[in-house]
């Protein structure tokens, strides 16, 4: 964020007012030289209004649901939304450590973008993500998202699945080129940066996570919690 | 017949003369104000984003903040005569700037791009001091602003 470290206040610029007369001298001369004068430095001065960019920095991220009034190409407003959504897959007794992955869905129903309302992703088996930052000064370096993930999922009796037995991959209806936020696989109990944002641009993707399944646990649910967290520099 | 040249002195009290009636047609062009007396009622001119989202264009990237002056306008020179006063704007950095602004009444309402000046009334000079209240908005693309900056504005008379 730019410091707000000057002092707000308007000033005035001192009027300038040197000129106007050219001393005594007598005759055409003296009369040209002072009509010259006036002529070229009147009595002038000029309000100087000192304008400060109090808020330059916003920034906005949205993993699964998220609320925004109109649409950003519509100067809408992006709002609060305390939602957690969850990403879960039930793995058949006869598939238990098989090695094949299993595609995980959401209960997240944000398939359209706040961008402009185009169904972006496929729900329920694709996670949105997405969001801005903003900054005054034209362009500067990438925020970046990271994700704060537990060593393990954990069952009610204590058993764990590594989370670096999650992945996912990454894409949008549309889309082509480099995902703002690519595919990758959970550090177990790590913090990793799972995408960048340019600033003042909108930036989304969407997931299909998937559970390895290359390992057997015990039975039963397991659970974890990994938190995103956006940081503009 | 031949004819002398002019006799010196003769030529000496031309150029004064008509170097005088010119510098007096061109002193009726446009003039600073002198607007001393303007004092702001709000110190500070803190610029925000107009809309929460960087959409698309320069709209979305507009840093926006509001001042209310007392403008205060010395204008005896002018008394008893008729004028023009204008509110310029100076090209100046950061870069393109917009100020719209509304008033009381004595002064017009209107808007002004940098490098330009817009009509702030039109007619005769009937005091030595104009006075109004003037809310302005300051309006400048974002991008272009990394820290605090001044403004100047100017009252300009053009006589009539």
């Amino acid at each position: 964020m730019h410091p707000a470290n000057s002092p707000l206040a308007s000033r005035r610029a001192r009027p300038r007012r040197d000129g106007g007369r050219a001393g005594r001298s007598s005759g055409w001369y003296g009369m040209l030289l002072g009509a010259a004068a006036l002529a070229a430095a009147p009595a002038a001065s000029a309000y100087t209004v000192t304008l400060t960019p109090a808020a330059p920095l916003t920034v906005f991220l949205q993993v699964g649901v998220g609320t925004f009034t109109k649409n950003y190409i519509s100067n809408g407003n992006p709002g609060n939304n305390n939602t957690v959504n969850q990403v879960s897959t039930t793995v058949p007794s006869t598939a238990v450590g098989n090695g094949a992955a299993q595609a995980m869905t959401t209960d997240s129903t944000q398939a359209q973008s706040f961008y402009d309302s185009f169904t972006f992703c496929t729900v329920p088996s694709q996670l949105y993500i997405g969001g801005f930052y903003r900054t005054a000064g034209g362009s500067t370096a990438a925020a970046r998202v990271t994700a704060t993930v537990p060593a393990a999922l954990v069952n009610a009796s204590g058993a764990t699945i590594p989370f670096s037995k999650i992945q996912w991959t990454s894409s949008g209806i549309g889309d082509s080129g480099t995902e703002p936020f690519p595919a990758g696989t959970f550090v177990a109990g790590g913090v990793q940066t799972v995408g960048t944002m340019a600033s003042n641009s909108w930036n989304e993707s969407c997931w299909n996570f998937s559970y390895v399944n290359d390992i057997v646990p015990a039975s039963g649910t397991f659970t974890g919690r990994v938190t995103y967290t956006l940081s503009a520099p | 017949m031949s004819r002398s040249p002019t006799p010196f002195r003769a030529r000496f009290f031309l150029v004064p003369a008509l170097a005088i009636i010119w510098l007096s047609a061109a002193g009726a062009a446009t003039k600073i104000i002198d607007d001393a007396g303007t004092t702001s009622l709000e110190p500070n001119v803190n610029l925000r984003w107009k809309s929460a989202a960087p959409a698309h264009g320069a709209e979305g990237m507009a840093l926006t903040g509001r001042t209310t002056l007392r403008v205060h306008l010395n204008v005896q020179p002018w008394l008893h005569r008729r004028g023009r006063i204008f509110l310029s704007l100076p090209a100046q950095p950061p870069g393109p700037l917009t100020a719209t602004w509304t008033t009381q009444g004595r002064l017009a309402a209107g808007q002004v791009q940098s490098g330009s000046r817009t009509l702030l009334y039109a007619g005769p000079i009937t005091s030595g001091v104009i006075e109004d209240i003037v809310t302005f908005q300051f309006s400048v693309d974002g991008r272009l602003v990394r820290r605090p900056f001044a403004v100047n504005l100017r009252f300009e008379m053009d006589e009539e």
